[in-house]
This record gives C-alpha cells, sequence and structure tokens, in this order.
C-alpha cells in the first residue's frame, strides 16, 4: 500500500509544483524541459506503484524498474532489432517514399487535369488501412527489410504527396505575377518561389510520415520477417512471456520515434525559419 | 463535376497498369507449374492463366469485382446463411464484417473525439497542462500501439473489458490525437484583438470559451474530425486483426492470409477503403452543413 | 470513461449473478477449426450440458499466447503445446497439464524437392521457414540435435519468421516451410503443388516430437476442490466430444464450420482436416502418456547452448483430473 500511497503523494507534489513553475519561471529554457521530464518522470512513478500494489503479474504488465532493467541488460539485441527495422526498413522507405511524393507532386503539378484526377484517387488510396497491405508487400518483397520498407513507401506516399500538392499552390497571384514580371522560367519561379513557400506544407507531412513509417516498419515484420527487428521481437517475446523485453522495444521505439519526429520539426525550423508559425518563439 | 473525367482517367490507367502488374507478377508461378509439369508455355497461355489463377500473387481487378459481389450480394441473397435465409446478415458476407468494424469504429471515434477535445480544453487553459502535457502526447503516438494491439486486448480481457470496447479503445487511441492538435489550434484561433474585445466586455473565462473560441474552432474540429475517423478505422482493424477468429474486416483479412487467399484480402481491402471513403464524406458533408448555418464557408 | 465503467460493473455483476450450470471458459492456441473439432462438438451435441456445464470457447489467433490469457484470468484452461507451457513454467507461471487428447505430433517440415533436399543433413546452407510465437521451441530443438546453428552461414541455416501460411514455399523464398500435417500441407497441396514435388520431415519420424494439444490450467487452481470438479466433468465431456468427432469426421466438421465466425473456413479443407486430426487423437483417452512427456523434456533439454528448458520441470502434469474423469 506504501507504493500505491506514495506514488499518489509524488503525483500530487510534481503536479503543484508544475503549475507553479509553468506560472512563476515560464521563459526559463531550463524550466521548459524540466516541466514535461519532471510528469514524464510522475507517470512512470505512478505506474510502478500500482503494479506493485495491486500485485499485478508481471506477465500481463510488468514495473518501469524492470524494463529498465532488461534494457541495460539486452542492449546487443536491442541495437540489432534497431538496426534492422528503424535505419534499414523505416528510414530507407521513409526516403524512398517522401522523396518519390516530393517529385510526383512536382510533376503533377503542371497538369491541373492529373491533380484533379489524382488527388482524390490518392485521398482514397490514404484512407486505406495500409496495414491491411503489409501481408501482401511481404509476400511481393520478401522476408527481410526491403518489404518493411516497401511498405513504409506506400504509408508515407500520400501524406506527403497531398501535403506537397497543396504547398505547391500556397504562392498568391501577387507573388507569382512579380516573379512573371522578372521573366522567371517556370524551373527558376519554381526554385524560387514556390518551393520555399511549400515547405511549411511539406514539413507537416514528413511529421507525420515519421510515426507512420516506424509503425509500418514494426507491423510488417508480424506477416514474416528475418529473425530479427523489433516487430519479430515483440511477437516472439510475447510468446514467451519475456514481457520485460516487450515493453523494452517499445521503450526503444517510442525514444526513436520521439527522437526521429524532433529531428524533422529541428530541421523545420531552419528552413522554415521565416514562417510566422516559428516566429515569436524564439 | 469538373473532376469526373481525370477521375476515370486515372482509375482506368490504374486498372491497366494492374491487370500489367498481374502478369507480370503472377508469370514465375504459371511458369513453375509448366515446368513442374514439363511442359512449355507460350505468351497468351501465361497471359490468360495469369488472370485466372486461384491463389495469385496479385489478383486481377475483376477476381476481386467478383469476390467483392459474391460475398456481398450473393451471399446474402442466395446464401444458406444469407439475410434472405435466415432474416440475419450472413457471416461469411462483407456486408455483415463491415457492420462490426463500423460499430467499433464509432464508439472509438466518439471516444477519442471526446477525449482529444476534453484534453485541448485543458490544454488551452493550463499552461502546466500545455507544457508538461504536449511532448507526451506526440510521444504516445511514436508507440506503436499496433504491434501491442494483440497484448491490449489480452490485458484488456484479463480485467473483465470484452468486446467492442477494446477494439474502441485502440481506435481511440489513434484518433484522439489529430482532434487534440487540432483543437488546440481551433480554440487558439481567435487573435488577440478578438479576445481583447471580450476582455473590455469583461467576459468570464467560460464565456470566452462558450461564445468565441468553441465557434472559430469549428472548422478546425471538422478539419481533424476527418482524419481521425480514418484513424479510428485503422485502430479497429488493427485491433481485430489479432483476434483471430472474431468477426470484423481485420478478421477477414487476417483470416485471407492465414490462408493465402489473396482474392479475399483485396476484397476486404477495397471494402475496408470504401468504408473509410464513406466516413469521410460523411463527416465532410456535415461539415458543409454546419458551417453553412454558422455563415462560415471553408 | 463513465460508460466504461458501467459496462465494466454490467459485466461483473453478470458473473456475479447466479449460473444454473457452472461456467467453464476455455481458450483455444488458433482459430476455430478442426484442430478443436472435440471441444466444438462436445458443446453441439450438449455433452457439457450433461456434465452441467456451461462452456464458452475463445478462439485463439496469430498474435494471442494462451499462456497470457490464462495468467490475465481470461481463461480458466486454455489448449496448448508443450513447449512454451513448460516455458512459460520456467519464466514462473506454473501451468499443470491436466489431460492430452493429443497423443502424435502433426508436426513437420516441407521442402520443394527441386531444392535437393533429401535427409535432415542437406539442411545445411539453406533457408527454413519456422513459426515463432512460442512454437519454434520443437524446431529449435531439433536443430541443436543436428548441430545445426540458426543464424544461418553456409554451416548452418537460415531462418525465416514465416507467416501463418504456405506463400514462402510457393514464391520460393523459404526452401522449406513448417506444416501441420492437418493444414498447411494441404494448403500447399491444395495450391497445385503435387506430392511427390514435396519431401516431408515428420517431428514425429525425427524423434524429436514434442506434445502438441493439451489442456493446462494454474497449479494454485488445482487446489480448489470446486475447480477440480468442474474440470473432471469438463475433460470428461471434452473427450466424449473427440471420440465422438473421430467417429463421425464430416459431422465433426460441419459444425466446427458453423461455429467459425469469419466464415474463411471452407467444408472440404475442414473435413480432411478432421480426418488428418483424428489420427492424431486416436491413440489417447484424454489421459498423458508419461513417457510422452519424458520425451518431450529430453527434446527441449537437449537444446545445446540454448535449450528451452533448463531444469526438470517438476509437477508439471498431474493425472488427478483424468483419473476421475475417465475411471
Amino acid at each position: 500500500m506504501i507504493w500505491a500511497w506514495g506514488s499518489l503523494a509524488f503525483w500530487a507534489l510534481a503536479t503543484a509544483l508544475n503549475v507553479w513553475l509553468a506560472r512563476a519561471h515560464s521563459r526559463n529554457r531550463a524550466v521548459r524541459l524540466f516541466i514535461p521530464a519532471l510528469f514524464g518522470a510522475t507517470l512512470l512513478l505512478v505506474w510502478e506503484g500500482l503494479v506493485r500494489s495491486l500485485g499485478v503479474s508481471p506477465v500481463i504488465l510488468p514495473p518501469p524498474s524492470m524494463i529498465g532493467v532488461r534494457i541495460a541488460e539486452s542492449l546487443p539485441i536491442l541495437w540489432a532489432d534497431f538496426s534492422q527495422t528503424i535505419l534499414k526498413g523505416a528510414l530507407s522507405g521513409y526516403l524512398i517514399g517522401c522523396g518519390v511524393a516530393v517529385a510526383v507532386a512536382v510533376l503533377i503539378d503542371r497538369s491541373p487535369f492529373l491533380q484533379r484526377g489524382l488527388l482524390p484517387v490518392g485521398n482514397f488510396v490514404a484512407a486505406l488501412p495500409i496495414v491491411g497491405i503489409a501481408p501482401i508487400l511481404v509476400m511481393w518483397f520478401g522476408f527481410d527489410w526491403q518489404s518493411k520498407a516497401a511498405v513504409v513507401v506506400v504509408m508515407v506516399f500520400f501524406p506527403v504527396l497531398v501535403n506537397m500538392v497543396a504547398g505547391l499552390k500556397a504562392t498568391d497571384a501577387l507573388q507569382r505575377d512579380q516573379m512573371a514580371t522578372w521573366s522567371a522560367s517556370y524551373w527558376q519561379g519554381l526554385f524560387k518561389l514556390r518551393m520555399p513557400a511549400a515547405m511549411p506544407f511539406l514539413f507537416n507531412g514528413l511529421k507525420i510520415a515519421t510515426t507512420l513509417a516506424l509503425i509500418g516498419a514494426i507491423v510488417a515484420e508480424f506477416f514474416g520477417s528475418p529473425t530479427r527487428g523489433m516487430g519479430f521481437r515483440i511477437s516472439t517475446a510475447v510468446g514467451q512471456l519475456d514481457l520485460p523485453l516487450v515493453w523494452a522495444e517499445i521503450a526503444v521505439a517510442a525514444f526513436a520515434g520521439s527522437a526521429f519526429y524532433g529531428l524533422v520539426a529541428v530541421i523545420e525550423k531552419g528552413v522554415t525559419f521565416w514562417h510566422p508559425s516559428q516566429r515569436g518563439r524564439a | 463535376m469538373r473532376s469526373v473525367l481525370p477521375i476515370l482517367t486515372v482509375v482506368l490507367a490504374i486498372i491497366v497498369l494492374w491487370y500489367g502488374a498481374t502478369v507480370a507478377l503472377n508469370a514465375q508461378w504459371t511458369r513453375d507449374q509448366a515446368a513442374r509439369a514439363g511442359v512449355e508455355v507460350g505468351f497468351s497461355e501465361i497471359v490468360r492463366d495469369t488472370l485466372a489463377q486461384t491463389r495469385p500473387k496479385l489478383p486481377a481487378p475483376h477476381q476481386v469485382a467478383a469476390e467483392l459481389y459474391q460475398s456481398t450480394w450473393v451471399e446474402e441473397v442466395f446464401g444458406r446463411r444469407g439475410i434472405v435465409a435466415t432474416g440475419t446478415l450472413s457471416n461469411r458476407s462483407l456486408i455483415y464484417h463491415g457492420w462490426v468494424t463500423l460499430s467499433a469504429t464509432m464508439l472509438g471515434f466518439a471516444f477519442g473525439t471526446g477525449l482529444g477535445i476534453l484534453l485541448a480544453i485543458g490544454i488551452v487553459h493550463s499552461r502546466a497542462m500545455d507544457m508538461s502535457f504536449m511532448p507526451w502526447a506526440i510521444a504516445s503516438q511514436t508507440v506503436p500501439i499496433l504491434a501491442i494491439a494483440p497484448m491490449v486486448i489480452v490485458v484488456l480481457a484479463s480485467i473483465g473489458i470484452k468486446g467492442l470496447i477494446p477494439k474502441a479503445i485502440i481506435a481511440a487511441y489513434l484518433s484522439f490525437f489529430p482532434v487534440l492538435v487540432g483543437m488546440v489550434k481551433g480554440f487558439r484561433a481567435p487573435d488577440a484583438m478578438q479576445l481583447d474585445l471580450l476582455r473590455t466586455y469583461s467576459a468570464s473565462r467560460a464565456r470566452t470559451f462558450w461564445q468565441l473560441r468553441l465557434p472559430s474552432s469549428v472548422p478546425y474540429l471538422f478539419a481533424s474530425l476527418k482524419v481521425g475517423i480514418a484513424a479510428a478505422l485503422v485502430g479497429t482493424i488493427v485491433g481485430e486483426l489479432p483476434a483471430g477468429a472474431s468477426a470484423g474486416l481485420g478478421a477477414r483479412l487476417l483470416s485471407g492470409s492465414y490462408y493465402g487467399q489473396t482474392i479475399q484480402i483485396w476484397a476486404a481491402l477495397l471494402a475496408a477503403a470504401t468504408l473509410a471513403a464513406g466516413l469521410v464524406v460523411i463527416v465532410g458533408a456535415i461539415e458543409r452543413v454546419v458551417l453553412g448555418r454558422m455563415g462560415m464557408r471553408s | 470513461m463513465k460508460r466504461l465503467m458501467t459496462s465494466v460493473f454490467a459485466l461483473t455483476a453478470m458473473a456475479g449473478s447466479a449460473y444454473a450450470a457452472d461456467s467453464v471458459t476455455l481458450q483455444l492456441k488458433w482459430v476455430t477449426q478442426a484442430q478443436f473439432a472435440g471441444y466444438y462438438v462436445a458443446l453441439e451435441k450438449g455433452f457439457y450440458d450433461e456434465e452441467n456445464l456451461d462452456v464458452t470457447i475463445l478462439a485463439g489467433g496469430p498474435d494471442i499466447a494462451p499462456t497470457q490469457v490464462i495468467a490475465g484470468g481470461g481463461a480458466d484452461v486454455v489448449i496448448d503445446w508443450m513447449p512454451p507451457a513448460l516455458a512459460a513454467r520456467e519464466k514462473g507461471l506454473p501451468l499443470v497439464n491436466i489431460a492430452q487428447p493429443f497423443k502424435s505430433s502433426g508436426m513437420m517440415l516441407t521442402c520443394l524437392a527441386e531444392t535437393g533436399i533429401k535427409t535432415p543433413a542437406d539442411f545445411k546452407g539453406h533457408t527454413l521457414g519456422v513459426w515463432f510465437f512460442g512454437n519454434e521451441f520443437p524446431f529449435l530443438s531439433w536443430m541443436s540435435t543436428l548441430g545445426l546453428s540458426t543464424a544461418g552461414g553456409a554451416d548452418g541455416v537460415t531462418v525465416l519468421k514465416q507467416g501463418f501460411n504456405v506463400d514462402p514455399l510457393l514464391q520460393k523464398q523459404a526452401d522449406c516451410i513448417s506444416t501441420m500435417t492437418y493444414n498447411e500441407y494441404w494448403q500447399v497441396i491444395d495450391a497445385g503443388i503435387a506430392p511427390d514435388q514435396l519431401v516431408t520431415f515428420k517431428y514425429e519420424d525425427q524423434g524429436v516430437a514434442t506434445l502438441e494439444d493439451g489442456l493446462y490450467v494454474l497449479e494454485a487452481n488445482l487446489a480448489d476442490p470446486a475447480f477440480v470438479d468442474r474440470m473432471v466433468r469438463f475433460v470428461r465431456a471434452s473427450m466424449k466430444g473427440w471420440k465422438y468427432a473421430e467417429a463421425n469426421p464430416d459431422e465433426a466438421a460441419m459444425i466446427v464450420l458453423d461455429n467459425d465466425e469469419t466464415g474463411a473456413q471452407t467444408e472440404g479443407h475442414q473435413k480432411r482436416m478432421m480426418a488428418e486430426v483424428a489420427r492424431l487423437t486416436a491413440g489417447s483417452n484424454g489421459a498423458l502418456d508419461e513417457a510422452d512427456f519424458n520425451r518431450t523434456v529430453a527434446t527441449l533439454m537437449a537444446g545445446g547452448s540454448d535449450p528451452v528448458i533448463t531444469a526438470l520441470p517438476v509437477g508439471a502434469w498431474t493425472h488427478a483430473i483424468t483419473d476421475l474423469a475417465l475411471n
């Protein structure tokens, strides 16, 4: 019981501290990082407290401390799975998918006919539960990371395409006329004006695509894989009731996903420094 | 209506490509079988065979269409267990499975939307919550919930939650995020001038919320609802995948995959996509009506 | 949240109200198919009713671990293979085998003849498809008995986690895949490959067979006389169902088909499956044969550097239920 009450008390204290900090010191950079960190720590502590005090079996839900120990023990496994799933599967698929989507967006940009035809179909396909094609793509591209990359390509393609097409339309007539008065060619107009203007939209799509890429690569491993990879490990470890390992993989996935998202967000900040949404939060 | 011709052109192009891919992908099996039987096959035989295999790598469009027709109209009207024969939907028909999926999706979508809106209200009104919660909301979406959906279902079943609700919870987990992000943006949409105006009226926070923030968030709400409902459908289908023998489009996909019935997989996929598109269109229609009534045209 | 709580209350209230019959929840290892015909027959033919039992059969699936379900209290009794059950026991989940309707193992490795594999000695350097999720233990034990590394390379075998269908073999992504005599093997045949184009290795023939579908319960429950009584009646009715299914395979297959919610099973496949399954259950009256158990344990512990279980399991099975049920 001491765990339950202790963690609840900690929760109350931490919340109070966060409220006070947010009011008094929200301009301070360190405090801005500390507040979410404290909130996360509280979640973990409440989890630990509840699991311990309620006597939840570790094969149902292990406490975070046990997961932490497992992470420390199995770093080589986690690294092998990480490089198989994230570096080979997700990242290559992400780069290919986003690259192709941008290229296609630029290509169909010149043809309103193709845009009117492709976008509704694209939206239809984007609404497809893409996970359903995972077994099909595994059948086509084999068991190794290539099929995972293929799933990722399909998953990220449409969100990026739709955003990029919208982005290329984001310039107004005045700006385009300006380019015309300078007798800029189509390509000059594209690279000097419309591509930069499309960047906020593009990054919106790229950020959505980061989480999709991870999910796609992991889920595709459920339908066949070599004997390594995060999705493989998760499903195998559940079968062996090694739940701490399952959660260790989930933690790695969440961490990698957040880092990936953060990286794209940082690049966005550098590229679209001029956009209103980036100003005023120096 | 201007779009009809372009869409038809694109769809036609896809179908042509699809047929080409069918021949290309299925040819190896035809050649393997011919080699095993010790006969030579010419190009025309390959084409004929690849378009009519029972376990193709990629089924031809007409095979999928036939399967869709079989597993909806024919099964319900003429089937031994169809609605005409028994008065209830047949468990072999996609209509029945689509209905099961739809009901879990709607429940999950309702949970998710409610949760997303409540959290957004909290975040807009409490700086502490904004700063502490928002980064974790983003991190929550990087958890591969799809990969742990089977476990979630087992764990929830162990505390007595079964049936529709576990699937709906997974659907809600995926659909709350777009709603949360959209609504935070929406509640913050009123500019400083409008907020100042209300302050000069000395309006309370609650009043500002109901009369300014809420109405101006409606366009954002609908934009995120469209994303959210598609996400809820994906969540439900993923929740159904591990449930093995129970009903739903996800279960249908899985059993199709398990028995190597590619035609069945494609038919279920198309049914799911149609369902998704239909839901998005319905939300879009409601959006037009509501925004029209409110005097906002999107 | 409020709605969720109400439904939780509704469920607990339902569970609390007195049933006329004692309830038993059974978790299957896999989807509804003739592999579990005995239980469905007992349900439909009223054998459970005769024993005053209200049995709920939960279908499994590729990502449902019966061991985890029973640990979470989601079922009273589960069907599982012995290797994952013993592995779970070593992990601290005390499962006990109370009955063993399957006498023989139906597991085999099926290879394309064109790959040139004729004996297990030829596996070296080939790619083999294996199921995971607790089903990999018999395979891993076999490979370590053969002295083959499963890490790939010229001296070992490359292992693929095959999905739950036979496509890897048809698409030539694997040289051999795991099959069950009663299920996947026939899917390969149905796909259009003739039996003489296939080479199969039965685990049974290779001397590495491990016990398959058995009934497992939590050890702690066996201390409760009421629970034991329910299990005795459950096992008695289930075995009656199995023997009925063996005698009337076609009827049993149709009963299974009617209980399949996905509607994906076909009549032909289920009838054939029932006929094959009947061969595996034929030698068992429900009671576990100790010799089979010892062979399974020996196979699992033989696993070289990485055995499935490290210590001799004690108390992992009991005849207490079957002795009373089958007297």
